[in-house]
Parts: C-alpha cells; sequence; structure tokens
C-alpha cells in the first residue's frame, strides 16, 4: 500500500505539471484481484504531499470513494483536503433499497441522490457549525480531528499535525484490515450467508455486530445485583464489563495495576459511606427524563450524600421540601447550561452545587435538543417555556465569549448561592488541560472533563461516535496541566463518561479525578435498557418519555441506586487496600500505579503508548496534586457583603421597606445579587411586595448588576451599566437613566452593554437609551422596554416582552420561539433586520396596544425618559408604527392552550377569545 | 421500524387452536392462523430496541427485530432471507421452541412481548408456500466428505452448512426415515413430519446424502466412517432415558416416553405395527411421570388415543403459576427478565385433559398375576434445604395407590448412549456423561467432532441448530484453515 500510494503521489504531481487543475481520486476499480486505499488515506497522502511540494493550490482534489456513507466521512475527506466528493457506492445502494422496497417506487432516481446529498450537506454544516466554523471553505483542510490509535510516523507522514496522542498502528495494520474487508466482499468460498452484509450495529447493539460495553448481558446483570445488592452479582457484572474493556473497548482496558507490595488491610481503608459521597449521576433533565426517573435518581445520591444533577431542565420547587419519609428529591447539583431553563435564584439558593455546562461529552458543541412533544404543560411551566413547542439550547452561552466571562459567569453564580461550590463542565479533547487551568483561575470550585461516551441517547447520530475523545486523555491532560501550574490544589477534579465499575473509578482516581460521575449504570439500575429512543418519547419502562401511560411502567426504586454506589464503592475500597491506598486523597493521580506494558496482543493494539498519559509531572511536595483548599471568590469584599446583606436586614427578616442611595462603580460585580439570594432564602420565590428595598445607585454599574434579582428588589441606576445587566433576572425590577445632569439625548446613546437580560425569568427592566447586542437573549419571562437595540436582539427569546422604542440591528428574533416583541419602527426598515425562520410580523391587536401603552407608561414614569413620554402622548399617531414578532410555534401553542382551556371551561364564563388569548400570552 | 408507536396501539395476538375436544380427535397441526394483515400489525409491536434484548434471549441469535420490520412492511422475501441468515429450518422453530426470545423481549417487560416465534413462523411457512425456499447447492465442491452421524435438528442443521460449504456430507440415521427428534420424538400435531421431509428433501438436492437404518457403531463400523472420511462430526442426540428402578419397573405397562411417542409417528405415516408390541393408551389410566415437555407430548398423544384418565406427575414442587407473559416485576427475585422465568408452563396438550401433580413421588409399581400393570404406589414429599442443597422427604401418611395401567416414564435423558460409536471411536465423556469437547467442537479423537445434545446433554430443538451452524463452522475451518460459514457470535445468557 505504501508503494501505491507513493505512486499515487508522483502521478499527482506529474499530472500537476502537465497542467491538470483537477485531480480526481477513484476506488471504482476494485476487484477480485484489486483491493482500495482507504478514500480518507488516498485523499490526505495527496493532499499533505501536494502541501509540501507547493503545489497544493494549483489543483482541485475530488474523490470518488465507495467508503463515504455518512456525515462523518464527508467531514474527514474534506477536512483532509477534498473539494468534492462522489459516493458512488451510497447512491448505488440508495438505488438498491429502492428495487427492494425499503424506498417509496414513486421516488424518482435523481431525486432520491439530491436528497442524500441535501442531508449529507445538512450533516456536514451542523457539524462545521459545532467547531465553530461557518463556511465549507474554513473547514476544507481544516484537519480538526484528533486521531486516537495511530502512529506518529504513520499521522506525520499521512495527516501531518493532527494530534495523535497514544499512538497506534500505522499502514502495515491499516493495509491487513483493508485485506479482510476486501476478503468479506470476495471470499474465497461462496456461502450464501456470507453474503449477507454485515449486520453493523455501530448505532444500535446487535448480536453479530460492533461491541457495547452495555449488552443485554450486562445490563441484566448490572440490574440483577443491584436488585439483589449481591456482592456476587455484581462481581460477575464487573468481571464482564472489565474483561471486555480489554477487548479494545476503551483506553482504561488497556492498562492493568501494578502489583503493590504494601497492601493495607481492608478494614483500614477510608469506609464506603464517605467514598459514596464523591459520586455524582448524570446532568439528565426533567423533560428528557420522566418525573419519576429523575426524583428517584435524586432521593437516592441525596440519601447516600452523593449528589444528583438536575441537568438543563430546571426543577419544580415543590422538591425542595422535604417528603414525609424524609427523603429529598432536591436535586444537589443544579446544572446552568447555555439555554438557562428555569434557572431562577430560587433554583441556585437550593443547590450544592452549580455548574456551568460549557459542553457536554456525548455531543460537544451542540446544546441540549427537547423536541415538542416531550413538553408537557409541566415541563414548559418548570422551563418557562411554551408546552408543545421544542427547545433547542443554544451551542453557546451567550454571556461566555471568553475566559474572562466564564470568569464572570462563576463570579455571578458564587453570588447567586455563595454556600454552594460551582462547577465547570468541560469536554474531553485535546487542549483541554489549558482550558481547565482557566477555569481553576477563573475561580471554579470544581472542573469536570466529560469523556465522550457518556451517553445520551437523544444525541444526533453524527455525534454518538466521532465526537469528543475518551475522559482518560483528557482527564490526565487537565491533571498533569494543573498540578505543573501548581492550580491543582484549589479545585476538584471530577470526571464522567461511561465510568462503571470499580476498576474504571480507580483509574479515574489514578489518573487524577477525585470525584467521579455516573449517569447510564446508574439509570441501568432503575430500569433502563438502553432503547436508544430518547428523543422519541416512547420509552417503554417509563423512563425517557412524558407520556402519562409510559411513565406508569417505571419500577426503578432509590435503593437499587443506592445499592450500586455501595456495591462500587465497596468494590473500589478493594483495589485500593491491593494497592496500599487508605484514603481516596491519597490515590488521586497516582500514575505510577498504572502499567501499560501488557497492553495487549490485539493486532489493532499494537504501537500504543501510553507514556504521555501516563506521564506524571516532577513537583516540589508542596504543590497539591488534589483539592486540598478553597478558591478565593472575594465574597466577603463585595458591596452585597459589606453594605447591601447588613443594611438590608429589616427587609430580609422582617419585610420592612429600605430605601438605599449608594454610588456604584465598574468594580462592583454583581451588585444585588447575594441580597437576592438572601431574600429569596428566607422569602421564597415570590420574594418581598413590589418596592419593598429600593436601591438608587449613581454612577457605572459593574457587570451583572441586578443578576438574579428577586421580586420586591428594585434597583435604580443613575448612570449606565455594563454588560449582563439583569442576567438571570428573577423577578426584581431594574432601571437605568442617564444622570440627571447630563445634556445628551438619551435615546441617541448607550446605556446598557451587551446581552441584557439573559435568561431572564421574570421581572422588569426599563432602559432610558440603548442596549448593546443580544438584548434579551433566552429571556423566558422578563419585560422589558428599551430605546434601542444592537444585533441579534430577542435571540433565542422563549418567553416575556420586549418593547423597543428605537432602531434594532440585525438578526433580530433569531431562534425565537416564544415570547413577543414590539418594535416602534418609524423608518419602515424593520422588517429587513428580522430573521423570519420563526416569527412572523404582526400588526398589534387591541389586547397589544393596552400592553404596549401600559409598558410604555412605566417606562416614562420609572426613568423620566423624553422619548417614552412621546410616544405616550402621541399614541394615537404612533401605535400603528409599532410592529409585533411573534414567534409562529408560540402562537399556534397558545391557541390550543386557549382552545383546550376553553373546552374545560366549556365556555361557561364566555371570555373573549382574543383578550383570553392576550392574557395568555402575557401570563 | 415502521411504526414507533406499535406497541402502544396494538395488543399482542396469535394463533388460535381449534378446540381440544375437536383436535383430540386427529393428530394433525391444529392452529388456526392469524390473517396476514393482523400478523403484519403484530410486527409492528416490535420496538425496534437499542438493545433488543430477544438476540440474546435466541441462541440462534435470530436478527429478530429487522425481521419483524420487513413483515411489517409486507417484505416476506427479506424477512425470510434475514431468518435464514441465522436459522437454517425456521419452521421448527417457529413450532416447537419455547421461544427464550420473547422470554427476554424488552416489550415484556410491562406488555405481552412481541409475538415473535408466530412470525418467525409464518415467514417460514410462505417462503414454502410462495415457492422462494428452493435447493441452494454449493457452486464448487471443496472434495472433503464429512460424515455426520444422526439427523436431527443438530445433524441437519451442520449438514446443510457444511454442504454449503462445498463439503460432500453423508448422515447417517439409524432410524428408518431421517429427522431423528424431529421425526420420532415431537408428535405430527405439533410438527407435522410433511415439514420435516420437505427440509430433507431441500437437503437432498442440495447434494447431502441420507443413510437411513444405518446405526454407527452398529451396523455401520465407526473407525472405518472415520477412515472414509475428512471429518466426522456426530450428532446423535441425548437418547438414553433416566429409568426409574422401582419395584414393579419391569411390568408390562410400564414404558420409557421414547418407546411409547415414535409408535404414534410411525403409525401416522401409515406404518403397521405389530399388535404385539404396540403400546396404546386407549381406555387406561395413564400415569406420565415426569413433568416436562416429553412428558407433555405423553399426554397429548394418550388424549388422542382415547385414554380413560391422563395424570402427569413432577417431583419437583409446583412453580409459581404467573400466567402466559408475566411482566417483569411478577417475575421470581432470582430468575428475573430477561433471564429465563422459573414458572409453571401450560401446554396445548395439558390443556387437552391432564391431573397436573407436584412434589410426588412414585414407590412402586403393582401388577396382576399375569404381570400387567393395574396401579402405583406413591406419596407427596416436601423439599428443603440443607447445606445450600435442595432435598425432599416423604409427608407421612400422605402414600396412596392409584390405578394406572400405562406409565410413561418422562423423567429425562442421562445423556447419548455410551454403547455404539462412543465405545468404538474411544471418545472421552464429560463429567456429566455427554461428549467432551473443545470449544472447537473437537472430540478427544482427532477428526472427531460433535454437536448438540449429545454434546451439551439434553436441550431444546434451537440449541441443538445452533450447535449443529457452530459444529459445522468448526469442521470447516478445521478442513479449510479458514471459514466463511456465519457463527452466531457468544452473547447468550449465562446460566445464573
Amino acid at each position: 500500500m505504501k508503494a501505491r500510494i507513493e505512486a499515487i503521489r508522483e502521478e499527482v504531481t506529474k499530472c500537476i505539471a502537465d497542467g491538470a487543475t483537477i485531480v480526481v481520486l477513484s476506488d471504482r476499480g476494485v476487484s477480485k484481484t484489486m483491493a482500495c486505499i482507504p478514500a480518507l488515506l488516498a485523499v490526505s497522502a495527496v493532499h499533505h504531499h501536494l502541501i509540501r511540494g507547493k503545489d497544493r493550490m494549483k489543483c482541485g482534489l475530488v474523490v470518488e470513494t465507495g467508503d463515504a456513507r455518512e456525515v462523518h466521512h464527508f467531514c474527514l475527506l474534506s477536512a483532509y483536503g477534498a473539494g468534492a466528493m462522489n459516493p458512488y457506492l451510497a447512491f448505488d445502494t440508495l438505488h438498491q433499497m429502492q428495487r427492494e422496497g425499503y424506498l417509496p417506487a414513486d421516488l424518482p432516481a435523481d431525486k432520491i441522490e439530491k436528497n442524500f446529498i441535501k442531508a449529507v450537506g445538512k450533516g456536514l454544516l451542523k457539524v462545521a457549525s459545532k467547531m465553530g466554523i461557518s463556511t465549507l471553505q474554513s473547514y476544507r483542510g481544516a484537519q480538526i480531528f484528533e486521531a486516537v490509535g495511530l502512529s506518529r510516523d504513520f499521522v506525520d507522514e499521512y495527516f501531518t499535525r493532527t494530534a495523535s496522542r497514544i499512538q497506534g498502528v500505522g499502514l502495515e495494520t491499516i493495509a491487513e484490515e483493508m485485506l479482510k474487508m476486501h476478503e468479506h466482499a470476495f471470499p474465497r468460498t461462496k456461502v450464501p450467508e456470507t453474503l449477507e452484509l454485515d449486520v453493523g450495529g455501530q448505532y444500535a447493539w446487535r448480536r453479530k455486530g460492533e461491541a457495547h460495553l452495555f449488552n443485554p448481558e450486562t445490563i441484566a446483570k448490572l440490574q440483577l445485583s443491584t436488585r439483589l445488592n449481591s456482592r456476587e452479582e455484581f462481581k460477575r457484572f464487573c468481571d464482564l464489563i472489565d474483561h471486555q474493556e480489554r477487548q479494545l473497548l476503551t483506553l482504561r482496558g488497556l492498562l492493568e495495576f501494578k502489583k503493590s507490595a504494601n497492601a493495607v488491610p481492608l478494614e483500614e481503608v477510608e469506609p464506603a459511606s464517605e467514598i459514596v459521597k464523591r459520586f455524582a449521576t448524570g446532568a439528565m433533565s426533567y423533560g428528557s427524563i420522566s418525573k419519576e426517573a429523575h426524583e428517584t435518581l435524586a432521593v437516592a445520591m441525596n440519601r447516600i450524600g452523593g449528589k444528583s444533577n438536575t441537568g438543563e431542565g430546571g426543577e419544580d420547587p415543590i422538591r425542595y421540601q422535604l417528603d414525609p419519609n424524609g427523603d429529598n428529591r432536591n436535586s444537589a447539583i443544579k446544572q446552568v447550561a447555555s439555554g438557562r431553563f428555569g434557572v431562577t435564584s430560587n433554583y441556585l439558593v437550593h443547590a450544592q452545587e452549580l455548574q456551568i455546562k460549557m459542553a457536554q461529552g456525548a455531543k460537544p458543541g451542540e446544546g441540549g435538543q427537547l423536541p415538542g412533544h416531550k413538553i408537557d404543560k409541566e415541563i414548559g411551566r418548570i422551563r418557562h417555556s411554551t408546552p408543545g413547542v421544542g427547545l433547542i439550547s443554544p451551542p453557546p452561552h451567550h454571556d461566555i465569549y471568553s475566559i474572562e466571562d466564564l470568569a464572570q459567569l462563576i463570579h455571578d453564580l458564587k453570588n447567586a448561592n455563595h454556600h454552594a461550590r460551582v462547577s465547570v463542565k468541560l469536554v474531553a479533547e485535546v487542549g483541554v488541560g489549558t482550558v481547565a487551568a482557566g477555569v481553576s483561575k477563573g475561580k471554579s470550585d470544581v472542573v469536570l472533563i466529560s469523556g465522550y461516551d457518556g451517553g445520551t441517547g437523544a444525541s444526533p447520530l453524527t455525534s454518538i461516535k466521532h465526537a469528543g475523545i475518551p475522559w482518560e486523555l483528557g482527564l490526565a491532560e487537565t491533571h498533569q496541566v494543573l498540578v505543573k501550574n501548581d492550580l491543582r490544589g484549589r479545585i476538584v477534579v471530577q470526571t464522567d463518561g461511561q465510568l462503571r465499575t470499580p476498576r474504571d473509578i480507580a483509574i479515574a482516581c489514578l489518573l487524577g479525578a477525585e470525584e467521579w460521575g455516573i449517569a447510564t449504570a446508574a439509570l441501568v439500575t432503575v430500569g433502563c435498557i438502553m432503547m436508544r429512543k430518547c428523543h422519541l418519547n416512547t420509552c417503554p419502562v417509563g423512563i425517557a418519555t412524558q407520556d402519562p401511560a409510559l411513565r406508569a411502567k417505571f419500577a426503578g426504586q432509590p435503593e437499587h441506586v443506592v445499592n450500586y454506589f455501595f456495591l462500587v464503592a465497596e468494590g473500589l475500597r478493594e483495589i485500593m487496600a491491593s494497592l496500599g491506598f487508605r484514603r481516596i486523597n491519597d490515590m488521586v493521580g497516582r500514575v505510577d500505579k498504572l502499567d501499560s506494558r501488557k497492553a495487549v496482543d490485539h493486532w489493532k493494539a499494537k504501537g500504543i503508548d501510553f507514556s504521555e498519559m501516563l506521564h506524571k509531572p516532577a513537583v516540589p511536595p508542596h504543590i497539591k496534586t488534589y483539592c486540598s483548599e478553597s478558591q478565593d471568590h472575594g465574597i466577603e469584599k463585595s458591596l452585597d457583603m459589606t453594605t447591601l446583606v447588613p443594611q438590608c436586614q429589616p427587609a430580609i427578616k422582617q419585610g420592612k421597606p429600605v430605601t438605599l442611595n449608594l454610588p456604584i462603580k465598574s468594580l462592583n460585580r454583581t451588585a444585588c445579587t447575594i441580597l437576592s439570594s438572601e431574600v429569596t432564602r428566607h422569602h421564597g420565590p415570590a420574594g418581598l411586595p413590589e418596592d419593598t428595598i429600593q436601591l438608587n445607585f449613581t454612577g457605572t454599574a459593574g457587570q451583572s448588576i441586578g443578576a438574579f434579582a428577586v421580586p420586591g428588589v428594585t434597583i435604580r441606576i443613575e448612570g449606565d451599566v455594563n454588560d449582563y445587566c439583569g442576567k438571570g433576572l428573577s423577578g426584581g425590577k431594574i432601571v437605568v437613566r442617564p444622570p440627571r445632569v447630563s445634556t445628551f439625548k438619551a435615546q441617541d446613546n448607550i446605556i446598557a452593554g451587551n446581552v441584557v437580560l439573559y435568561g431572564a425569568t421574570s421581572g422588569e427592566v426599563y432602559l432610558n437609551g440603548i442596549a448593546g447586542e443580544r438584548f434579551c437573549v433566552r429571556n423566558s419571562g422578563a419585560k422589558a422596554v428599551v430605546e434601542g437595540v444592537g444585533d441579534h436582539g430577542c435571540e433565542y427569546m422563549t418567553g416575556g416582552v420586549a418593547v423597543i422604542l428605537g432602531e434594532t440591528g440585525r438578526n433580530f428574533a433569531a431562534g425565537m420561539s416564544g415570547g413577543i416583541a414590539y418594535v416602534l419602527d418609524r423608518k419602515g426598515s424593520f422588517p429587513t433586520l428580522v430573521n423570519k425562520e420563526m416569527v412572523e410580523l404582526e400588526q398589534l391587536t387591541p389586547a397589544d396596544e393596552k400592553e404596549v401603552l401600559r409598558l410604555v407608561r412605566r417606562h416614562a414614569e420609572f426613568t423620566g425618559s423624553e422619548l417614552g413620554t412621546e410616544v405616550v402622548e402621541n399614541w394615537d399617531a404612533l401605535k400603528s408604527k409599532f410592529v409585533k414578532v411573534m414567534p409562529v410555534d408560540y402562537k399556534r401553542a397558545l391557541a390550543e392552550m386557549l382552545a383546550s382551556e376553553q373546552k374545560a371551561e366549556n365556555v361557561a364564563a364566555g371570555g373573549k377569545p382574543a383578550a383570553k388569548l392576550a392574557e395568555v400570552s402575557r401570563g | 421500524m415502521g411504526d414507533v408507536k406499535g406497541f402502544l396501539k396494538h395488543g399482542r395476538k396469535h394463533h388460535g387452536n381449534q378446540p381440544p375436544e375437536e383436535r383430540v380427535r386427529h393428530y394433525q397441526e391444529f392452529m388456526v392462523l392469524l390473517p396476514e394483515a393482523e400478523l403484519r400489525t403484530q410486527g409492528a409491536r416490535c420496538m425496534d430496541c437499542g438493545i433488543p434484548f430477544c438476540h440474546t434471549g435466541c441462541p440462534l441469535g435470530n436478527i429478530i427485530p429487522d425481521w419483524n420490520d420487513l413483515v411489517y412492511r409486507g417484505q416476506w422475501r427479506e424477512a425470510l432471507d434475514r431468518l435464514h441468515s441465522t436459522n437454517n429450518f425456521p419452521e421448527f422453530t417457529g413450532r416447537v421452541c419455547p421461544a427464550p426470545c420473547e422470554n427476554a423481549c424488552v416489550l415484556g417487560i410491562n406488555e405481552d412481548p412481541v409475538a415473535i416465534k408466530e412470525i418467525e413462523m409464518t415467514i417460514a411457512d410462505r417462503g414454502f408456500s410462495e415457492g422462494w425456499i428452493v435447493p441452494e447447492p454449493p457452486l464448487e465442491r471443496t472434495g472433503k466428505k464429512v460424515a455426520v452421524i444422526g439427523s436431527g435438528p443438530a445433524g441437519l442443521a451442520a449438514a446443510q452448512q457444511l454442504n454449503r460449504a462445498g463439503h460432500t456430507v453423508t448422515v447417517y440415521e439409524r432410524a428408518d426415515r431421517p429427522g431423528g427428534l424431529l421425526m420420532y420424538g415431537i408428535p405430527d400435531f405439533k410438527l407435522e413430519k410433511a415439514k420435516v421431509q420437505r427440509r430433507v428433501k431441500q437437503m437432498e438436492a442440495e447434494g447431502v446424502t441420507f443413510r437411513c437404518n444405518a446405526d454407527v457403531g452398529g451396523n455401520v463400523s465407526a473407525k472405518k466412517l472415520k477412515e472414509e472420511h475428512d471429518a466426522v462430526l456426530i450428532c446423535a442426540g441425548s437418547t438414553a432415558p433416566r429409568d426409574l428402578p422401582i419395584p414393579g419397573r419391569n411390568l408390562k405397562g410400564v414404558y420409557f416416553a421414547m418407546e411409547f411417542l415414535p409408535q404414534q409417528n410411525k403409525r401416522n405415516q401409515g406404518d403397521q405395527l405389530p399388535a404385539e408390541t404396540s403400546i396404546m393408551a386407549t381406555g387406561k389410566d395413564v400415569i406420565i411421570i415426569g413433568g416436562g415437555d416429553t412428558g407433555s407430548d405423553c399426554t397429548g398423544t394418550s388424549n388422542r388415543h382415547g385414554a380413560k384418565s391422563v395424570t402427569q406427575f413432577e417431583l419437583l414442587p409446583q412453580p409459581p403459576d404467573l400466567g402466559y407473559f408475566p411482566r417483569a416485576k411478577d417475575r421470581p427475585t432470582h430468575s428475573p427478565w430477561p433471564y429465563w422465568t422459573m414458572m409453571l408452563r401450560t401446554s396445548s396438550s395439558h390443556e387437552e385433559g391432564c391431573d397436573r401433580k407436584f412434589s410426588i413421588l412414585t414407590k412402586e409399581f403393582r401388577g396382576d398375576e399375569a404381570g400387567n400393570l393395574k396401579s402405583l404406589v406413591c406419596c407427596t414429599i416436601e423439599w428443603y434445604q440443607e447445606n445450600g442443597q435442595q432435598k425432599f422427604r416423604e409427608v407421612p401418611g400422605s402414600e396412596q395407590e392409584m390405578p394406572c395401567q400405562l406409565a410413561l416414564l418422562a423423567m429425562g435423558f442421562v445423556g447419548p448412549e455410551k454403547k455404539g460409536a462412543i465405545a468404538e471411536l474411544g471418545l472421552e465423556l464429560d463429567p456429566r456423561g455427554n461428549i467432551k469437547c473443545d470449544a472447537e467442537y473437537r472430540t478427544t479423537v482427532p477428526g472427531v467432532y460433535a454437536a448438540g445434545d449429545a454434546r451439551r446433554g439434553q436441550s431444546l430443538v434451537v440449541w441443538a441448530i445452533h450447535e449443529g451452524r457452530e459444529a459445522a463452522r468448526a469442521v470447516d475451518k478445521h478442513l479449510m484453515g479458514v471459514t466463511h460459514l456465519p457463527s452466531t457470535h457468544a452473547g447468550d445468557f449465562a446460566a445464573r
């Protein structure tokens, strides 16, 4: 194969010298005597050859191959140089499928190909967007991949400058594998069955197909052992898993524990009841999974002192009260993801840990997706969204574009609940160590390194197999970087991604994690049988469904989960004893206890080299290698702790009105948030009566003023405000106006930074001036009046009202699935600035007019706005200039809700539908 | 999966049966089949699980969700191909298999499982009725000769696979007709013999030679066979019955089930049996000792003979009666879903009239002066645990004498018969008395292989087919260096 690749390279060079401008690489000639070179290898080999010879710009590279059929294949071909691809075998297969009746007979042949190309194109676009790339030109040759299991020489030669950290096989093994496939295609003897296609089993387990760690045997054993609480059965489960792992299913499967000369007696190892506190379950939202499943996990984890995770779907406040039997359904970890669904002050104060999900191991670069049919009334209520309307979390957090922004969010959350630790969830990928160092410097208390094989049955197919890398690599890198930079001692490192057995946990610990997340296995103990139908709402065991009939079938018990974690902890203790560790903390990062020398005799494991992964940084003894101190969040020095909370005690304790007049400056970040959290702690989500606490600031407020401010807290700023004003607003009121002494025209000047009201759930904001970009992004309930906004206004909004009395930037209402915006469009230019993918532009109804006028009146009253006053005074002339931006789905859902409510009421009251619609839409 | 919500919309349906009083008047199959449309709807109940536990429940690893869906879509031909890719004889398993696949069906956790067995049978029958099942002789011959001893399901499966791999296969059967247990063990009313014969015909057309009345180790020399062939594969079954050595065992009227059952199958084939050796249940009080499938077959046959009464004894206590398709939550703790459920199973033969007694021990057969059985003495026992072992003792005063003119011993089989081929070839046995083999189905004598009940002990037809296929693969690999015959692959639920 090597010789042929060289020959191809020479041929291409010659062709170019002869003036060819397009080179086509083809594997059409496969025959009984001719096997093929993998298309990706051929393309990349030529691509890099041409780069080296400075010829790459002289020709286009086209590949004609039978290899490419999945989106990932096309991504790879493109990322390694192909400018065009012809997947002829995929087309042939589709035509055959039509002949065999798998596709409609009346579909024209070219339409089939067109559909396939369209699907692949969309997939490519989606993958590129996950990687933050907007055009195919930028994606081509971008090589945004990491190789796992390829030798350095091979990668250097053919996939130059691709990361490949554990080495592995080279050309010989790849050729060997190609010959095996060729033999399958052209068998020496013809047995009918051998002509049957391989059953595959990549995306769903098949007995003869690709091996999966969770399969009927292992699932059955895990369920049996945890129901019986049988160590013997659990041991069998672990043996099955650990044995399979050694069959090249995981990197950890290739590692062995080094025999220790100084084993310690089992009874000297710290007790299982302590170890289980280091376990967490995964971030699976209520919505993705049923109430029953979600609460079962929460109850179990609270019983053992571990942590369950809300996922990014909010949580019903009723769960903050203990059950009569003392069980606690409150999830210890409250996740804060890009969608900010249901992230209110009340939600945050009831957490022990606040987890910022930067990305998900199973689908890096993507936000969560919840299809509309899984969003019933209940889930809509908790997420502050509209039932029946699908929710897509945006890929990025709109308040994080840099590591400083992340530090700000960490600070915001620490203020929203300073008793909770803050955690940042990252995905294992090359370079994650650097990000983790930033996270530690940004004062996160915990960093979670999430591996690629973490499960979500609802992950898009393009993400399941090839996005992300094993946690082993990410974790090792993270631990090493943190230790080298003396940042490890003040941050807890957690890892997750298909951990199942004590052996898995022990290896995670030795590679540097002192806490561990287990999601899929925990779900299996409560009955999950990995249907991989989580996105269809048809889970037959009542877990990943909201269908009441199916939910009734849920049979999981917290006891089973408790049993599972204790069984794991007991098994871990045995390993600890054998390795000579009495405490988990002593074990963290002790890679010297891992042996990779035996690394398997499998033909495809040849050349694996773990030395980089098992490197132990040489640091002086005072450098901590596990978390032993806490971060300094500077909370004590904040305006809230020094001034606001002490002075507002009468309001917090007794509900008495307090008014404070204070200066403010940009150093005062996240002002009023701790105060709000105290109000929530004492008064619950309803907070205090309007204007109980009145804070009158003068000056320039720092970032995130009024973040998660609650009812009863009114913040007035005379001056201006920085970015993230009113982030996560939870019922409070924020009024910003220029200094009374200023002479400029307020409506022409910027008064607030970017991303005002991001993730707000309720409350009001009045801005006497123009706000920056992404105004009201992901707002799901707050009402705001502003005199102009920058680009991307009302992006991803799902509820609430925005009244904009001036001009907007472009891309207004992108991804907006709920709520209403009213824009005063005096020039008539607004429609060109709207992203109409999900919204329609309408005229105001009488009910709308009433509401807009009410809000503008308040705006004028609170801010003294000249523009507001003008609009109120000229209402009759101006009202027709308002444009109503209405999301299509939202409108439909409101109409449906109205219809069903009216049905219920049986038109007894005889309320007017239009008025009712307006009422519902405001509610 | 054609309909993601199919399982929510449709309940389980499968074939009905003729009423017992009607069906006991003949020996034919008595199913009343579902109309095609309804069967296709049953296919829609399959949920196309991310992890189809049925694959593992089935010893053949049948790719069940795939053909369920094809049936739902009406693509019968493709369904047949997919089914045949793992199972040589779906028309047999579709009738006589206890369907461990359905026991492990994910839908079975909370609902009646998918009617997998019904769908399997229908696909196979349709294949025959449409003329899709035709001989598939190999394109080229390897020149290697293989002898298969025994033509039961293991032997047939092995022979078909080996032949398709191009070897020249001769099957040696000691009975007068091929089929082994399928021919002479299972009654016609469960599996009509024409269905066995049409498969044998297919295999003959493919080039397999059947030699009946050839008792290897008896009238055919095993050693000679070995010399004449490149490999010998023993699929002779587990045919040595467990005996009941109690007083009166030699009375006329006490027989092994496998003396009784084959006779009726012969009669159904039109054979005339001499009156003096003919065993009939007509007008007799029949007691069947042994509560398993063979006992159940004796029940059905006795009722068709017109027995006066039919009683079936089982030594073990009655397992819990959980209906036909118990939900996961109702299954016993130690045999939970998806493992094989320990529960009372009522066969169609039981429904035809049978008094089933559990925890019962037979102590003595009593006869008249002429040596004819006239009664038996039995007692009730109670089971208890001692040192982790199950033991039983008699319940005092429970002894009773029951009228009985025909007693049939259906107490299982202790392994292959030791005289004959095993003795002649000098094969080693395992501790359980079966032919000792390594993982590659090789016996202790080079060139001699064993599979099926002869190797694993008495088991199901579906296991026999599995064994035959896997052994064929092993033999092919041994003969050719490589094999292209498919394997089921590991992945069965390990015995708990």
